[in-house]
């Protein structure tokens, strides 16, 4: 009877557990999301790490865009997740990049868009000429940073 | 997996199905019995894979894992007994109950037990892992770095590096890697002795951890301005793939983490023993001190390393630019970061477009540090930092670099860490022979190279003196900790210097009687970078010194120094310093003290050197010259 007590007590802890957890999923649309994307098990430490990586991104070093965790997603380009978030995530080194015409974080996203090696340059010269639409505001949204990328490669 | 919807309806069954023995598959009982002697006729316990899989050790009456989770084991018994590991996780993948499938949990175990076994799954329950195979997706191992932070010289925290793991998938930018890291949780709470104490014997908790690349990236170059290397191993894609699975399965796994040795480093070398067993690289260390940089020798040793790719930290970056602009443009640009003048006034300038470039670049570089700093707020910051932007783009085209920036040289370059010396010399023209001896791990005298310029760390050093003269043999010194960090301070960038040591040290009194005193030496102050002398420091320092010849027992001081420390061609170096200190509490006569020295260090090899040391010491009724050469081999 005791053992039974104990089972069903455990038990009731782990779906309560599991409850909070299920509340808890959305730690945001930052990195550790796409890695750890549909958990359903997650345990402590790994929403820790979510609300660091999200901590680190947002609020301490995402300095341009409007900062909360922002769940807008983009119109464009909602099947790629992985340059949505890396834009998300590198938003002012982007802008920097994006300002000079070159640099690593530009060609990551050219990466993830696609762009062929042959057309990179053209691709960062069209884009340092559109900073101003890109980037047309201190706390843009990355969101409108990836459409505007997209929509203005398209038209150059 | 379970579906977190259906959970509500599957709560009652779960819980009747937990209360009842698993309803076994026919044909599953025998299938498993056959697996489980299959398993025992080949010894599958005392495999090494399983060994390195489940991190088991040699250990008194046996085996035992360093894991000190209790969730890792399948068996009550787990961590000391690998047999009935193995056997628990072959019951576990014929078990029907709701619990994640052993391929979920473990998928490293259930991948290997599958291949040596030859298991027909078709014969296991379903092992169905979307979360798994949606995290094996997004990673895409394809290849694997090391990666080496190197310290970064006014954190004592840091300064023996850092290393940790990259997955690298098949896209070409590493900033879309992951990379591994292995780490303590500590308790912020915790004070620093507690912190210390909890860390030398493991009572904080290690985690493996996979974060975006970039992430560390920002963390280390951009914030800590720290260099990255990253170190390409030789491991194919299915080592790379196992590798992988292991972490995975590491996740919100707990071990006890030990500063000193099972620490930050140590754990990624199971990681890597985890893709290719061939290499044993977890049984070699037999010292006190696992540090990032034997970690990095051992992997280089071990034949895993194909080539290296320096990334230089911001700081290296931004003083790279500003050495290419004239002096000038430094200003306008540091003017532009400190919001003192408009990016308009820069456009409408006269400088040439390729000027005008070099100068917003490096100003918007500039801002962006004093942000991470917390030097600017986040709003002017957004407005400034976008206005230097918008401006930088509308000149086209980006400033010519003369050359690429010089890579230092690599860590493993350095010497060992461990110093055995051997000195001659004499002191009032009394003369003396001294052996020392150091566990780590760089002095200022050391060769230079692989090491941070004007950084030192030595533990734990002792000297003993013998002088023949009078037949006596004494401890000279034995320096517990002596720290010293020169960061020369340029346009840019003001970092403090300091200094703390703390030790036993022998001082001279009056009458010619020398005695041990305890002596406890910080100090803090300014660095500066100047062409001709190399790097110049001013410090204030205060000097305590406790031994029962003074006057209640102490001495206490303040004062200051200053030195010259210049690499002068790959061998040689010069170390120039004074000190002076005033008595102002205890003894103050004889906390009065001047100490003069010069050292010319000479590299031999990259393990033996030479330095040639004089120094003049100055203190009431002591005025002494000592002369000392010295051979030092690192190991």
């Amino acid at each position: 009877m005791k053992k039974l007590l104990t089972m069903v007590a455990v038990l009731s802890l782990i779906v309560a557990g599991s409850a909070m957890a299920a509340g808890n999923t959305n730690t945001g649309c930052g990195l550790g999301t796409v890695v750890f994307k549909d958990t359903q098990n997650r345990t402590t430490l790994v929403q820790i790490v979510e609300a660091t990586t999200n901590g680190t991104s947002s609020n301490q070093t995402f300095g341009i865009s409007s900062g909360t965790s922002e769940c807008t997603q983009p119109k464009s380009n909602v099947q790629n997740e992985r340059l949505n978030e890396f834009v998300q995530a590198n938003l002012d080194e982007l802008a920097r990049d994006i300002s000079a015409g070159k640099g690593e974080t530009l060609s990551t996203v050219a990466e993830l868009m696609g762009v062929p090696s042959g057309q990179r340059d053209a691709f960062n010269s069209n884009l340092q000429a559109h900073f101003h639409q890109i980037f047309p505001a201190p706390g843009v949204e990355f969101a409108h940073v990836v459409d505007t990328i997209v929509s203005v490669s398209n038209q150059g | 997996m379970r579906r977190r919807s259906a959970r509500p309806f599957f709560f009652f069954p779960l819980l009747l199905l937990l209360l009842l023995p698993s309803p076994a598959r026919p044909g599953a009982d025998a299938y498993l019995a056959e697996l489980k002697g299959t398993a025992e006729r080949r010894h599958l316990q005392d495999d090494r894979y399983w060994d390195i899989l489940l991190f088991y050790k040699r250990a008194a009456g046996g085996r035992k894992s360093l894991v000190d989770d209790p969730k890792f084991f399948l068996s009550p018994d787990g961590k000391r007994d690998p047999g009935a590991e193995l056997s628990a996780t072959l019951d576990a993948m014929f078990d029907l109950s709701p619990a994640p499938p052993v391929r979920c949990r473990f998928p490293a175990r259930y991948e290997w037990l599958k291949e040596t076994l030859q298991i027909d799954t078709a014969r296991l329950p379903a092992q169905e892992c979307p979360e798994f195979d949606n995290t094996l997706r997004a990673i895409n191992p394809k290849s694997a770095s090391l990666i080496f932070a190197a310290g970064h010289m006014n954190a004592p925290a840091s300064m023996f590096g850092h290393t940790f793991l990259r997955l690298d998938s098949a896209y070409a930018s590493p900033l879309l890697s992951y990379a591994v890291n292995y780490a303590a949780t500590i308790n912020p709470k915790d004070s620093g002795i507690a912190y210390a104490f909890k860390g030398i014997f493991g009572f904080y908790p290690g985690y493996y951890s996979i974060l975006p690349y970039y992430t560390k990236v920002r963390e280390y170059a951009a914030m800590d301005q720290r260099d990255l290397w990253e170190y390409r191993t030789n491991l194919t894609e299915t080592e790379v793939r196992r590798m992988a699975l292991h972490i995975i399965e590491m996740q919100g796994v707990y071990m006890d983490y030990y500063f000193l040795d099972e620490n930050c480093s140590f754990d990624l070398l199971f990681l890597l023993e985890a893709a290719r067993p061939s290499v044993t690289l977890t049984d070699r260390h037999n010292g006190i001190f696992v540090t990032p940089i034997d970690t990095l020798r051992s992997v280089l040793a071990a034949g895993l390393i194909d080539n290296v790719v320096f990334r230089p930290s911001t700081a290296r970056t931004i003083r790279r630019k500003a050495g290419e602009a004239g002096e000038v443009e430094v200003g306008m640009a540091k003017s532009l970061a400190y919001g003192d003048v408009e990016p308009s006034t820069v456009l409408d300038g006269p400088l040439p477009p390729q000027e005008k470039a070099r100068v917003l670049d490096l100003a918007a570089e500039f801002t962006q540090y004093l942000y991470l700093k917390k030097e600017i707020p986040k709003d002017p910051y957004q407005v400034r930092y976008l206005r230097i932007l918008a401006a930088r783009s509308t000149v086209g085209g980006s400033p010519p670099e003369s050359r690429p920036l010089p890579v230092p040289a690599p860590p493993e370059s350095g010497h060992l860490v461990s110093r055995a010396s051997l000195a001659g010399g004499a002191r009032d023209g009394d003369s003396f022979l001294e052996i020392a001896y150091r566990p780590a791990y760089h002095s200022l005298e050391d060769p230079a190279e692989g090491f941070n310029d004007g950084s030192q760390i030595v533990f734990s050093e002792a000297a003993v003196r013998w002088y023949p003269g009078d037949e006596t043999v004494r401890l000279q010194r034995w320096d517990l900790i002596d720290i010293v960090s020169l960061s020369p301070r340029d346009d840019f960038f003001r970092p403090v210097s300091w200094k703390v040591q703390t030790g036993f040290a022998t001082r001279e009194f009056p009458d010619g009687v020398e005695s041990l005193v305890y002596e406890v030496n910080p100090g803090g102050g300014f660095a500066w970078k100047v062409p001709s002398l190399g790097i110049v420091s001013v410090l204030a320092e205060t000097d305590l010194a406790v031994s029962g010849r003074y006057d209640r027992s102490y001495a206490f001081g303040m004062g200051g120094s200053a030195g010259i420390a210049r690499q002068v061609s790959g061998r040689w170096g010069v170390l120039a310093r004074a000190r002076y200190v005033y008595g102002v509490l205890g003894d103050t006569e004889r906390g009065r003290r001047f100490t003069g020295s010069l050292s010319l260090p000479f590299r031999l090899s990259r393990n033996r050197s030479l330095v040639l040391e004089g120094e003049h010491e100055e203190a009431p009724s002591v005025h002494a010259g000592t002369i000392r050469i010295t051979w030092n081999a690192y190991f």
